[in-house]
């Protein structure tokens, strides 16, 4: 575990503070179309997409209302795929983005008190659904924050789904479970996984909070979806060494994990994945490098 | 008798000085500045988006002379051009939203994944498949992602010539051709050269909430000024020095804004021109002294310098616009308002070009 990854560790945790929810769903009953870190349209969704019955927005905390912005409406002539949004200063160095709200509902009050309609889920800017795209920035660490890290867990009865390990190299590919060797060398291990979303429109499958793999019982890689910050121009997501986010997937739709040597003898290779409420799943593979 | 002959020649000697005053020390009057109605067009009965005629990657296809370059319009959900001689060249919809310069525009989908740069004749230019919005400005071609928190730039013949992701939300925008500026909303100020490299990133300070709520940046690319944070807002103009942006010009501020503020630089750099709850904020970029011109109305349209004389403002909401046409400090030479739902102004040297839902009228400054 480097340094950065320790102060985004404390800075998530001077988040939640006490309390294990320290805001509470936008909409209510929440359906979740994509998790933070899911890919979508070739970039990272740093929030999570969200859709409900009513549509009606509420404010996930106190806060003050800090920008406000019809869509079309940027005086300065940037477009605004985010189409009418309003972002909300919470407590604590906390900033959250409502985005993509149906035109003319935004709330224009300045004082919001939790629960507060502040407008109606749309389909404003770049967004298929109509739903509401919901981001928390921690202003403090500068980071995009997990909301599913702060909002009250869901009952979830779908864990996650591991779908296939491969591992690669120049244009090779094994997928472990259809081979069951493989010749030594170094290799670039990816898993495709994915937690169930029960809204139609999501761009693609929602993204699992962490993902963690061991080689022969050591810990080789671990991918976590917990914050990320803007780093050099390139969004970098903190797993155990940081990653950008827009090599995070290979082509064929796997989360590249790390690139590892394989010698020869039999290799015991497991993953264990778990969904931001604490479902786990795991899957084993005993294969022989030659 | 006495008495009377001394008043007289006080009286003659007065107007004797008088006139020797008035032919010695003549002083012209200075001439008033008039606008003078130039041609009037209705849209109406504008020719319609001609269709794209061939693939050129070259570079732009126009087919107005070079004395005549057209002038890029939008009003509401229409787009077109038209010339300073008054030809309007073709007008047409905008499925969603249209990016729009006076060499190149692109029209695109709300979902767009995909958009063809047209030159105003309609010729195909560039096709990019790029997720995004486009926007140009400065000569230069952007795309910004659905995230809108990472832009690209385009090369002239579509390919992306480079990206930047800023971890942050972008609020606004300014470019000149040397950079491009981005308002964050994390408080950031990012200036990013043609190459791709970053020639800026600042996060002024001295207010409670972080933001950026306008930024601009001279065409000389040496000034960058920013209306940036809440409780207190602030005015920030930075100047290169060496190499590098150094606050020049501070200042607190009455506005308490919480959505994007027009801001831009003159053409020839001399003066900053901001929103301010008074009206129109005006920076001196060589003497340093800030004036205001006080125009009463709740938004504002466009903000534009006719000659580097004049500052002309459309402003107004609803079905009543107004345009104010004032020479520092605050003398109106044109106070006019109009019965328009949708109107725009550009300006080209010595002219106006009002647009009023269906008509765009051409008036010329003159000196009388």
């Amino acid at each position: 575990m480097n340094c950065g990854r320790l102060t985004v560790a404390a800075a998530v945790f001077v988040l939640l503070g006490a309390s294990a929810a320290a805001l509470d769903w936008p909409l209510s009953p929440p359906r979740v179309a994509a998790t933070f870190g899911t890919y979508a349209k070739g970039r990272v969704v740093a929030g999570i997409a969200l859709s409900s019955e009513d549509g009606i927005v509420r404010s996930a905390e106190d806060g003050e209302l800090s920008f406000s912005l019809e869509d079309g409406a940027n005086a300065s002539g940037l477009p605004t795929p985010l189409g009418s949004y309003i972002v909300i200063e919470h407590q604590k160095g906390v900033a959250a983005i409502y985005s993509h709200l149906a035109p003319g509902t935004r709330s224009t009050a300045l004082k919001i008190r939790a629960g507060d309609i502040l407008g109606k889920s749309g389909s404003s800017g770049w967004i298929e659904g109509p739903g509401l795209v919901f981001q928390v920035f921690d202003r403090r660490a500068g980071s995009w924050v997990n909301p599913l890290l702060l909002l009250p867990q869901l009952a979830v009865d779908k864990p996650p789904v591991i779908r296939s390990l491969a591992l690669s190299r120049a244009d090779k590919v094994y997928v472990l479970g259809e081979t069951a060797s493989f010749p030594q060398g170094t290799y670039k291990v990816a898993v495709e996984v994915s937690v169930p979303a029960d809204a139609a429109w999501t761009q693609g499958p929602p993204a699992p909070y962490g993902i963690r793999l061991s080689v022969d019982g050591d810990e080789a890689a671990y991918l976590v979806f917990d914050v990320a910050r803007g780093e050099g121009g390139r969004l970098m997501l903190f797993s155990s060494a940081p990653v950008a986010a827009d090599e995070l997937r290979t082509k064929e739709g796997r989360y590249s994990l790390t690139e590892r040597l394989f010698t020869r003898g039999r290799t015991a290779i497991e993953v264990r994945v778990e969904d931001a409420a604490g479902d786990k799943r795991s899957a084993s593979w005993t294969v022989l490098v030659e | 008798m006495e008495e009377s002959g001394k008043r007289r020649l006080t009286v003659a000697g007065t107007v004797a000085a008088g006139i020797v005053y008035f032919l010695v020390c003549a002083f012209p009057l200075q001439k008033e500045l008039v606008l003078v109605p130039g041609w009037t067009r209705s849209l109406a009965q504008s020719p319609a988006a001609a269709a794209p005629k061939k693939v050129n990657a070259a570079g732009p296809t126009v087919s107005a002379s070079a004395s005549s370059p057209p002038i890029p319009f939008r009003l509401g959900g229409r787009f077109g051009y038209f010339t300073a001689d008054g030809t309007i060249l073709f007008t047409g919809a905008a499925p969603y939203g249209v990016a729009l310069a006076p060499d190149a525009y692109a029209t695109y989908e709300r979902l767009s994944e995909g958009f063809a740069i047209q030159s105003p004749d309609g010729a195909t230019l560039a096709r990019v498949a790029s997720v995004g919005y486009p926007f140009f400005a400065a000569g230069r071609r952007f795309v910004i992602a659905p995230d809108q928190a990472t832009v690209s730039e385009l090369s002239r013949s579509g390919a992306i010539a480079w990206t930047y992701e800023f971890g942050s939300v972008a609020t606004c925008f300014d470019a000149s051709p040397s950079m491009a500026v981005f308002g964050l909303m994390d408080g950031r100020i990012v200036g990013i050269g043609a190459s791709g490299k970053v020639l800026l990133d600042f996060a002024p300070g001295g207010s409670h909430i972080p933001g950026v709520y306008g930024v601009a940046v001279s065409p000389d690319g040496l000034l960058v000024a920013a209306i940036t944070g809440l409780d207190r807002q602030r005015l920030v103009v930075m100047e290169k020095r060496s190499s590098a942006y150094r606050v020049g010009y501070h200042r607190y501020l009455a506005s308490d804004y919480r959505r994007p503020v027009y801001m831009g630089f003159t053409a020839d750099g001399g003066k900053l021109a901001y929103e301010s709850p008074s009206g129109v904020g005006v920076f001196d970029r060589t003497s340093r002294d800030e004036t205001a011109i006080s125009v009463p109305a709740d938004s504002r349209l466009g903000l534009t310098t006719l000659d580097g004389r004049l500052l002309v403002l459309l402003s107004g909401s609803g079905e009543e616009k107004r345009l104010v046409c004032a020479a520092l400090p605050d003398r109106r030479v044109v106070d006019l308002v109009l019965k328009a739902e949708l109107a725009f102004v550009e300006t080209r040297g010595d002219s106006i070009f009002l647009g009023a839902d269906q008509d765009i009228v051409r008036m010329d400054l003159a000196e009388r």
